[in-house]
């Protein structure tokens, strides 16, 4: 059966004036560059969790309009990029794989704990800011978790004159770089990998670094909604 | 040159004297070391970090690295990205090092000082400060209707651009001086049926000045 013009007309209509109250912008994976760093000489295995590959997150800006931000794949283009420059060997595992059927020094488990963006109109200035909390969990080969630490970027991006989706996304891709900064300083100090690498070495206590309380993990979703 | 062309000239000239608003700048230097620019020697310019509060333009540092390189005085520039990507991380917001004593550090770091080399950087240009509306004022209101429309009324707004600019010598590892330029700039909004806007283009003559004030700055007559 072909559609009346008119009803066509009147869903196209509807449908325009349903989406003309929102803002989404899709992120490209970003590509970051090489990094000044000695790589650390150690097998890790990475597993990365399912919303890696596919990320979206809405942000109700009250008394406006929603924006939503679909970052696709980005995450998980992000850490297999990063940690391919820091470490010497990774073995890239699905999210349900078993670990044990490989042979690695240290298992890492990178999740997304919080993301939040602010738009103009909610800051009363032109800038469009990113934020990122990441949490990088460190296992030895035998699963045994080593560390436990939550890497918080920021990115933010003046409004140019092309437009708010550009600064958004620009901003996004920068509070990424911000994470990948914090994650090479917060390793950079190699004791954790080295012993890691070396089973006649006693491996460190647990470095955990928890957020004081879980309701500011909570609460820095406040007035948006991830599929996290 | 005939006649009509030259009075063509003058009513330009006039027209585009009366289409800015009034500006006023200041613009001042103060130098801690000797400086020059020898063959192959480039500068780049970077904005001071977000996290320490800082909101200098894109479009601003954009212009003075287009600025610097142009006329007597020219200097080879090289992209903020480009040499904020070559040296990933230590250049990011975060890592960047916020004084002089952080440099040698820096260099430390693997690779930093040989792609410094190869790119051929003798100073990092950091740029502190923005461009605000200090004050607005005045009313104009617009209407449309059949039979035609039109805005009548008056509104100004001052602009102010506040920049500093912090040089760094690599050769030595330290800051040889600042330079800043302060602009403010009131335009103007009359109407009558047709609005004729009267821009003081602020952020540009702060761009222009602390430009030539680098260029003389780091390139003096007696190196020139």
């Amino acid at each position: 059966m072909i559609a009346k013009p008119r009803t066509v007309v009147s869903a196209i209509s509807i449908l325009f004036i349903l989406t003309g109250c929102g803002s989404h912008v899709t992120l490209e994976p970003p590509t970051i560059p090489a990094p000044n760093i000695n790589r650390i000489p150690i097998t890790v295995a990475v597993r990365l969790p399912e919303n890696f590959e596919d990320f979206t997150h809405v942000e109700d800006v009250l008394g406006s309009e929603e924006w939503t931000i679909h970052l696709g794949r980005s995450n998980a283009v992000f850490f297999t990029q990063l940690l391919g420059y820091m470490f010497d060997n990774v073995i890239m595992l699905q999210a349900d794989e078993d670990p044990e059927k490989y042979d690695f020094d240290a298992l890492i488990e990178p999740s997304i704990d919080a993301f939040e963006f602010s738009v103009p109109n909610q800051t009363k200035t032109d800038a469009f800011a990113v934020w990122i909390r990441y949490r990088i969990k460190v296992y030895d080969r035998n699963g045994v978790m080593v560390a436990n630490v939550p890497i918080s970027a920021y990115g933010k991006s003046l409004t140019t004159t092309m437009g708010g989706s550009s600064a958004l996304k620009r901003a996004a891709v920068l509070a990424m770089r911000d994470a990948a900064a914090l994650m090479i300083i917060k390793f950079d100090d190699q004791s954790l990998f080295a012993s890691l690498g070396n089973p006649s070495t006693q491996l460190p206590a647990v470095a955990e670094e928890k957020v004081e309380d879980e309701a500011e993990a909570q609460a820095v979703v406040l007035g948006g909604s991830s599929n996290e | 040159m005939n006649k009509p062309t030259v009075i063509r000239i003058i009513c330009f000239t006039s027209v585009a004297a009366l289409m800015s608003g009034c500006v006023t700048s200041r613009l001042e230097n103060t130098r801690e070391g000797t400086t020059g620019l020898a063959e192959g020697e480039s500068v780049v310019i970077m904005a001071k970090s977000y996290h320490l509060g800082n909101e200098t333009e894109a479009k601003y540092i954009r212009c003075i690295e287009d600025a610097l390189g142009r006329g007597p005085k020219g200097m080879n520039v090289i992209s903020n990205r480009e040499f904020v990507d070559a040296l990933f991380p230590w250049f990011e917001p975060r890592t960047a090092p916020a004084e002089t004593k952080g440099l040698a550090k820096m260099m430390e770091r693997p690779g930093v000082a040989d792609k410094i080399k190869d790119m051929g950087v003798r100073y990092i240009i950091w740029l502190d400060g923005d461009t605000e509306k200090v004050a607005s004022g005045g009313s104009l209101s617009c209407a449309a209707g059949p039979g035609g429309g039109g805005c009548f009324g008056f509104a100004w707004w001052q602009n102010t651009s506040d920049y500093d600019a912090s040089i760094w010598d690599l050769n030595g590892l330290e800051s040889a001086g600042s330079v800043s330029a302060n602009v403010s700039g009131t335009s103007y909004l009359p109407a009558l049926i047709i609005p004729i806007p009267l821009i003081a283009r602020v952020q540009a003559k702060a761009c222009k000045g602390l430009a030539e004030q680098l260029q003389a700055f780091i390139i003096t007559d007696d190196a020139a």
